[in-house]
């Protein structure tokens, strides 16, 4: 989001203090280079969805999330059992597998390998079986403890077990008989070596009389010995690790310790202070004087119990405090002593800013992201931080070395170490022979053709093993788990597309009225429900704040709060404000708001002091009933908490909207928008969405917002395009712009007529409890109120069919509710403390379409789609609508989609790990438990059920017009030929399909017509939980005429 | 007849209460043991049903004795072990009278509370059976303590509150801290037992047996006297001191405390919030008689809940997330409550031990949602929330206050001292043992003995073979 690039003084005087070899240049892009690495989600009352491998996105896809997870110590795919799981599940087909391993492979899927066929056919033996991969130790107590060497594996079958067992009983007969009876030993011997040593451990006895056990034992016997010998012949050296390792890791080898975890819990405590937006009633001394300083004088109190590991550390710490410090020089003195070369800067530098890459990520982000915080953080905090750590790690390698080695010279203590280090593991010959024997069994080799190999088959065979590792094995199958939903919605969105072709329609009809949401995924359903329960009416979508960026101020808030997407900056600002009428009741209002707050404060703040918390505490068990029946009923004392709040809600407000001076800004007379930039956001939403004529008397505009309770990251499930705030202000502010009559005029002139009997109205979607809340309905003409109670019933009845058919993805949802009493589940489960899933968010999202209504309406899509409207005919030549809404949905909907793939991939890693040890820390950020880093990314809960897939685009343009917006927008070019995203155009009017694949665009062709049909939604998703395929919904409006 | 008849009653309902736990204990412990897990629903249904009956029975109970007028209900279990020439028994008593009544109440309403919570907090969690496995013995535990008769009753109970404390911080057994930390409170908690079981051992040498009755000559809680001579009952008050030091993290244990915090947030809650850390102080009040007895000892406990609570709120006040935050916050008051036992104060302590407990216990389950608290709170205020750093800071020193920030950031430099002063000299100690033994091994042996040690440090780490 913000530009990484920094500009780190450069120290001429660096070299001549020290005289060491360290250049100022290159410690600079050492750690530029380091910044780039760092997580870059802000505070998470701001959470805003953005690909995780951010850093990575120059490389492709593939390349990156390998790159990415070597760098963050993090899966790339999804386990290969996983994938397994999934191919035996039927979610990958055998045919996805064979046609990725096509493409993939080109023109080398023919290639011969040794002796068993093509490479095609070898790799695609490999990918279905389960290759375990054990060592030494444990393959040592499966060759002793089970049947690895008695019993073929179960997946290989009966026949092909059988043939195996005859094939080496023979050949192993022939030569014996024909030993014994020709007396010389020529015959036998012309088995090898190694069958005449297996055979001779192997026992003696008669072998005609061997039981077809032993047969079976004495083939995998000579199996894995043929694999031995091959292996051993095989000129391939073994995989190796070929990332150097830092100081750091090596002493962990050498000593078993972790030099980095007693720097962590001083850092960590430390780091969490100096951040802390106002959690703790004491602040952090000297704060203001830079992270450095305040840390030297916090541990240069006297009187004091240090750790042994710190002693000696005050003499530092006196020289940062006495001055000038100077972080670069620090960095560069810490790495010189430490005996850090040249070359190994980067690894050693990105090592220290990652150890602790949540904390370390937030004092960046602060110090360059987040001017609106309460408590920002001065300038250079990170480069003191990174100078601090690195101090600390100098002593705690020290410390080490003393109880390791007897000395604390950082010197000596790394030659003791690089001699001590050993080289890295390297899979032994029996972990090799293990992978292969396992393969060979599937394939049905048998030792003789093995032991037959010369040793150049052997080497081809071995490499073409190796060069199919399990991460590319991985990429293979993620890439079928891709297609195979790829496959299912490109052929579903031709056939819906034709049989809406195929309706009857009269294109003047107007409808009912008219709905414009969010293009979030959560909305897809609400959108479907309403149109089914009005068949009449129809529904849009744009982004949701509605073109209108602006800091947004309520009339019970405090602050402003910026409500658009996170990478527009906005220069206007809006404040709801009570009635003119009733000012004087809202001050009272805020009053009793304020003393109640100013009560609760106290008792929040007093509970945790000394006397005060004695008095709460005697009184406490009064805090029993509110408690029990929180947990107990949450939806009834929610429901009577809010009637008691009746007499401190602000009265009936309006937005503060139009600007009388001349540049927008905060002051009283510069809030609000002028009529021109009015005017300018109607015209933009109309286009976008498509509406530009025949508009209905009511067009209402939800946005959309989730509240839940005990969820640091409610902010995370609120509209994405509002930076994580709620939408209903934008909804609320566009339809004021747009019923303006003076607007209109301008908007007129723009090319747009807009009657005087359409009316808009704002409205706000809780997608948590699926609420509907409307503004400013006293400005509604009386003509419009029957409309308009109509429009409330069918919004009512969706919102109960919404929450019914969300309710299927909760377990502890009865399959057998009614629609009401989904309604009523939804909403206890947003109230409820206990409550760790108030709603899956964007979980399961996959697909993006950017076009009409028409051809999706009615396309049961299962909440995972970003419904995006764009009509082609509203379009100019240079396709500027078309860009302007790509330019934000690509990178929005690739954003939500990447986090929620990596936080799926791996969820310690890249997301953060289970929410119910969660520990809010400094008021920015979760760790989990006592200390730990701090965690950015999603939760175990709100990815469970997500299938981590990259998103498909499905764009109704041409692919002339799309290439050229890829070539013309870097952002877009970047995901797009990256792989990032999957793109697909379509055209509805003949349903042909072009695929972008390899930089152009390739006809699809559909492999399935089949399209279920049903009546409604709900016949289709009742009594299922998991993800559904498509179906489309008969289409009821009734016959133009 | 009629005495049968009057007590009966009272000892069907006094059984029920701790028998309740005890059987849901079992139903899970062995469901576990013989690898047939329950289903969710089962589970919690079980928990929800042990608690109603153990709370409904404890309530039953209590309106029984006010309507006769008894104070005292006693329910023996009998001996379990008896070693007549040691004159020891293992005696399993449990006693209802002023301070295990509200005690045992306390307990199960939180233990419900907890467990109604923690049955949709930890829906489709892999470890739901193993939390409530945990939460059984947990609550078995605390309900045996709360109505312990006897102190060999009152350690068992104790002992299983310990063994779950431990297990429930290590609940995240997939990471290192939280194994490394359930592993600190649990060497903390095993040197309480030690002092414990000493304290219990002296007791028995002095009075024969080991129930509280025998300390007090007459009269029930809290008006009973001691029997022992006050030098008597300095040495076993000092040992007991201890024992409730360690369990109730007053100084110097109080580092462990917040190291808790890595269980699920219930668990937080339940058991470093509210119950496990006011054990310590339960166990002063139940033996408070022996306090009592000696001036000395009255003036030790006065002087620990000085330090932990001055020391407990510096800490809190300085900590910059939510949870050891509230650790801390939980501690000073602990620390005021054994003040108030010191001084004598029984019904005050009481009082304050149930209000705190289900303060603190809704304030650590609404942890997560402090950031939409202080929203609310500064929009309702309208403006940033003030932050007063503590009202007598600003007549001290500007060196004292900051050595006090020091002080509470280090969170008392408890942990530190304990591992420079104790810990390293105990382990130094020993491996000066252990390389004297290495080396008359290989004197003997001839050779250098030891292969084990020169075994590879993590041989199961595994390169991609294939």
């Amino acid at each position: 989001m913000h530009d990484a690039s920094v500009v780190i003084p450069a120290n001429e005087s660096a070299d001549s203090r020290l005289g060491t070899s360290i250049q100022p240049e290159s410690l600079a892009r050492a750690i530029e280079h380091a910044i780039e690495y760092l997580p870059t989600q802000g505070p998470i009352s701001i959470f805003v969805h953005h690909n995780t491998l951010h850093s990575f996105e120059h490389l492709p896809f593939d390349q990156a999330v390998i790159e990415g997870g070597r760098r963050y110590g993090c899966e790339p795919y999804l386990s290969e059992s996983r994938y397994r799981d999934e191919l035996h599940r039927g979610r990958i087909s055998i045919d996805d597998l064979r046609q990725v391993l096509m493409d993939d492979l080109g023109d080398h899927a023919d290639d011969l390998v040794a002796s068993f066929g093509t490479r095609y056919t070898l790799r695609l033996a490999m990918l279905q079986v389960t290759i375990d991969a054990v060592p030494d130790a444990e393959l040592r107590w499966l060759i002793a403890e089970t049947d690895l060497l008695r019993k073929f594996r179960e997946e290989v079958s009966p026949q092909r077990r059988e043939q195996m067992i005859t094939q080496t009983r023979n050949w192993v007969a022939r030569h014996v008989a024909g030993s014994a009876r020709s007396a010389d030993s020529t015959a036998a011997s012309s088995l090898p070596e190694s069958v005449l040593g297996v055979m001779s451990d192997f026992g003696s006895g008669d072998i005609q009389h061997w039981s077809e056990r032993r047969w079976e034992e004495l083939t995998l016997r000579l199996l894995w010995q043929a694999c031995r010998d091959g292996i051993q012949q095989a000129q391939v050296p073994s995989p190796t690790a070929s990332t150097p390792l830092t100081l750091h890791q090596k002493i962990s080898r050498v000593t078993g310790e972790d030099t980095a975890r007693v720097v962590n819990d001083v850092l960590i405590r430390f780091v969490g202070v100096f951040l802390d937006q106002g959690f703790a009633d004491w602040e952090l001394p000297d704060r203001d004087l830079g992270f450095a300083t305040s840390f030297a004088k916090l541990y240069l109190e006297k009187l004091v119990v240090t750790p042994a590991w710190m002693e000696g550390i005050k003499r530092e710490l006196r020289a940062i405090v006495e001055g000038p410090f100077d972080p670069m020089l620090s960095i560069a003195d810490s790495l010189a002593r430490m005996g850090i070369e040249f070359d190994e800067f980067d690894e050693e530098i990105c090592e220290a800013a990652l150890a602790l890459r949540g904390w370390a990520g937030m004092i960046w982000q602060m110090e360059t992201a987040t001017p609106f915080l309460p408590k920002p953080i001065p300038d250079g905090s990170f480069f003191e931080y990174l100078a601090i750590r690195l101090l600390l790690q100098r002593y705690a390698i020290s410390d080490v070395g003393r109880r390791h080695f007897g000395t604390s010279d950082l010197a000596q203590i790394r030659s003791r170490v690089d001699s001590a280090t050993e080289a890295r593991h390297q899979p032994s010959i029996d972990e090799r022979t293990h992978a292969i024997f396992q393969v060979a069994q599937i394939g049905g080799w048998t030792p003789q053709q093995l032991f037959d190999m010369t040793s150049h088959q052997w080497t081809c065979l071995v490499n073409e093993f190796q060069s199919f590792s399990s991460l590319e094995r991985r990429r293979i199958l993620h890439t079928a788990y891709e297609r195979h939903y790829m496959v299912q919605t490109l052929d579903a969105l031709a056939v819906h597309a034709r049989r809406r072709r195929e309706l009857p329609r009269s294109p003047e009809t107007k409808p009912s009225f008219l709905a414009v949401f969010c293009i979030d995924d959560r909305e897809e359903s609400f959108r479907r429900h309403l149109e089914e329960v009005d068949p009449r009416c129809e529904t849009a979508s744009a982004a949701g704040f509605f073109a209108v960026a602006m800091y947004y101020r309520g009339a019970d808030q405090a602050h402003y709060r910026p409500l658009c997407p996170a990478i527009i900056q906005p220069n206007h600002y809006v404040q709801e404000e009570p009635l003119f009428s009733t000012i004087e009741a809202s001050k009272r209002r805020a009053n009793r708001r304020r003393q109640l707050g100013q009560m609760k404060h106290r008792v929040h703040a007093n509970s945790r002091s000394l006397i005060g918390g004695m008095f709460t505490a005697v009184f406490g068990a009064l805090a029993t009933i509110p408690m029990v029946t929180r947990i107990l009923a949450p939806r009834l004392t929610a429901k009577m908490r809010e009637s008691l709040g009746t007499f401190m809600r602000p009265p009936a407000t309006e937005l503060h909207l139009e600007r009388e001076a001349e540049e927008p800004g905060s002051d009283p007379e510069s809030l609000g928008y002028s009529l021109d930039e009015m005017a300018a956001i109607v015209v933009r939403i109309l286009q976008d969405i498509g509406h530009v004529k025949n508009l209905p008397r009511i067009v209402v505009f939800f946005g959309h917002g989730s509240s839940s309770l005990n969820n640091p990251h409610e902010s995370a499930y609120n509209c994405g395009a509002c930076s994580g705030g709620r939408g209903g202000p934008n909804a609320r502010a566009f339809a004021m712009m747009a019923n303006d009559p003076r607007v209109r005029e301008l908007v007129a002139k723009r090319g747009i007529e807009l009657p005087s009997e359409v009316r808009f109205v704002g409205a706000f979607h809780n997608t948590c409890d699926d609420s509907v809340e409307y503004y400013d309905l006293d400005l509604l003409p009386r003509s419009h109120r029957g409309l308009f109670r109509e429009i409330e019933k069918s919004v009512d009845q969706t919102r109960a069919r919404d929450a019914h058919e969300r309710a299927r993805r909760f377990e502890s949802a009865p399959l057998d509710m009614t629609p009401r009493e989904a309604l009523e589940h939804v909403e206890e489960r947003s109230q409820d403390l206990s409550q760790a899933r108030p709603e899956y968010n964007h979980a399961t999202n996959a697909l993006v379409t950017v076009g009409r209504r028409h051809w999706t309406r009615g396309l049961f899509m299962d909440r995972r789609v970003f419904l995006t409207e764009y009509d082609p005919a509203v379009d100019d030549e240079d396709v500027n609508v078309l860009t302007r809404i790509l330019s934000a949905a690509i990178p929005v909907c690739a954003g939500i989609s990447l986090e929620y793939y990596f936080s799926s991939i791996d969820v310690e890693g890249y997301g953060c790990g289970s929410k119910l040890p969660h520990n809010v820390a400094s008021m920015v950020g979760v760790m989990t438990g006592a200390a730990s880093d701090l965690r950015p990314g999603l939760s175990q809960q709100m990815i469970e059920i997500h299938e981590p897939m990259r998103i498909l685009f499905v764009i109704e343009t041409t692919p002339e017009k799309m290439a050229r917006i890829i070539e013309k927008n870097e952002g877009i070019a970047r995901l797009v030929e990256g792989h990032w995203v999957s793109v697909a155009l379509i055209d509805p009017e003949t349903s042909s399909i072009m695929r972008y694949v390899d930089r152009q665009f390739e006809p699809y062709t559909p492999s399935s017509n089949d399209l279920p049909q049903v009546e409604s939604s709900i016949d289709w998703y009742r009594g299922t939980r998991t993800n559904l395929g498509f179906a489309s919904i008969v289409d009821r409006a009734p016959p133009a005429g | 007849m009629n005495v049968i008849d009057s007590e009966m009653p009272f000892q069907v309902l006094g059984t029920a209460v701790v028998a309740s736990p005890m059987i849901l204990l079992a139903v899970l412990g062995v469901s576990a043991l013989v690898g047939k897990p329950l289903t969710e629903s089962l589970i919690s249904r079980m928990t929800q049903v042990a608690v109603a009956v153990a709370l409904a029975s404890a309530l039953t109970l209590v309106g029984l004795m006010l309507v006769v007028g008894r104070s005292y209900v006693p329910v023996e279990w009998g001996d379990w072990v008896t070693i007549p020439e040691h004159h020891f028994h293992f005696h399993l008593k449990f006693v209802f009278d002023a301070l295990s009544i509200p005690f045992v109440l306390l307990s199960c309403v939180l233990c419900g509370i907890v467990g109604a919570f923690t049955q949709r907090y930890l829906h489709r969690e892999e470890g739901y059976g193993r939390f409530f496995l945990y939460y059984a013995i947990f609550f078995s535990g605390m309900v045996t303590s709360s109505l312990a008769g006897t102190i060999e009753t009152l350690f068992v109970g104790w002992e299983m509150v310990g063994l779950s404390s431990a297990l429930l911080v290590a609940y995240f057994l997939e990471r290192e801290n939280p194994v490394r930390n359930g592993q600190r409170v649990w060497s903390v908690y095993r040197l309480a037992d030690a002092a414990f079981l000493i304290a219990a051992i002296t007791m028995h040498h002095m009075t024969g047996r080991g129930d509280f009755g025998g300390l007090l000559s007459t009269g029930v809680w809290p008006y009973g006297t001691a029997t022992i001579t006050s030098t008597q009952a300095l040495l076993v008050g000092s040992l007991l001191l201890v024992a409730a030091a360690g369990k109730s993290a007053l100084f110097p244990f109080s580092g462990w405390l917040p190291r808790a915090m890595e269980g699920p947030t219930p668990s937080s809650a339940i058991f470093y919030g509210a119950l496990s850390v006011h054990l310590g102080a339960f166990l002063l009040l139940r033996v408070s008689p022996i306090i009592q007895a000696s001036l000395l000892l009255q003036l030790m406990v006065i002087a620990l809940g000085t330090v932990t609570a001055i020391s407990g709120s510096l800490m809190s006040r300085v900590q910059s997330d939510i949870k050891a935050s509230l650790a801390y916050a939980s501690l000073t008051q602990v620390g005021l409550i054994v003040i108030e036992i010191g001084l004598g104060l029984h019904y005050l302590a009481l009082i304050h031990i149930v209000g705190h407990a289900c303060l603190r216990t809704m304030q650590l389950l609404r942890a997560p949602t402090l950031l939409r608290d202080y929203d609310e709170l500064e929009n309702a205020m309208g403006s940033r929330l003030p932050r007063e750093a503590w009202a007598g800071a600003r007549n001290l020193p500007v060196d004292v206050q900051r050595w006090c920030y020091r002080f509470g950031f280090d969170r008392g430099f408890m942990d530190t001292a304990l591992d420079r002063w104790i810990v390293a000299p105990f382990q130094d100690f020993f491996s000066w043992f252990d390389r004297v033994e290495h080396r008359v091994t290989d004197v003997i042996s001839r050779e250098s003995s030891r292969e084990s040690e020169q075994a590879k440090l993590h041989p199961e780490e595994l390169e991609k073979a294939a």
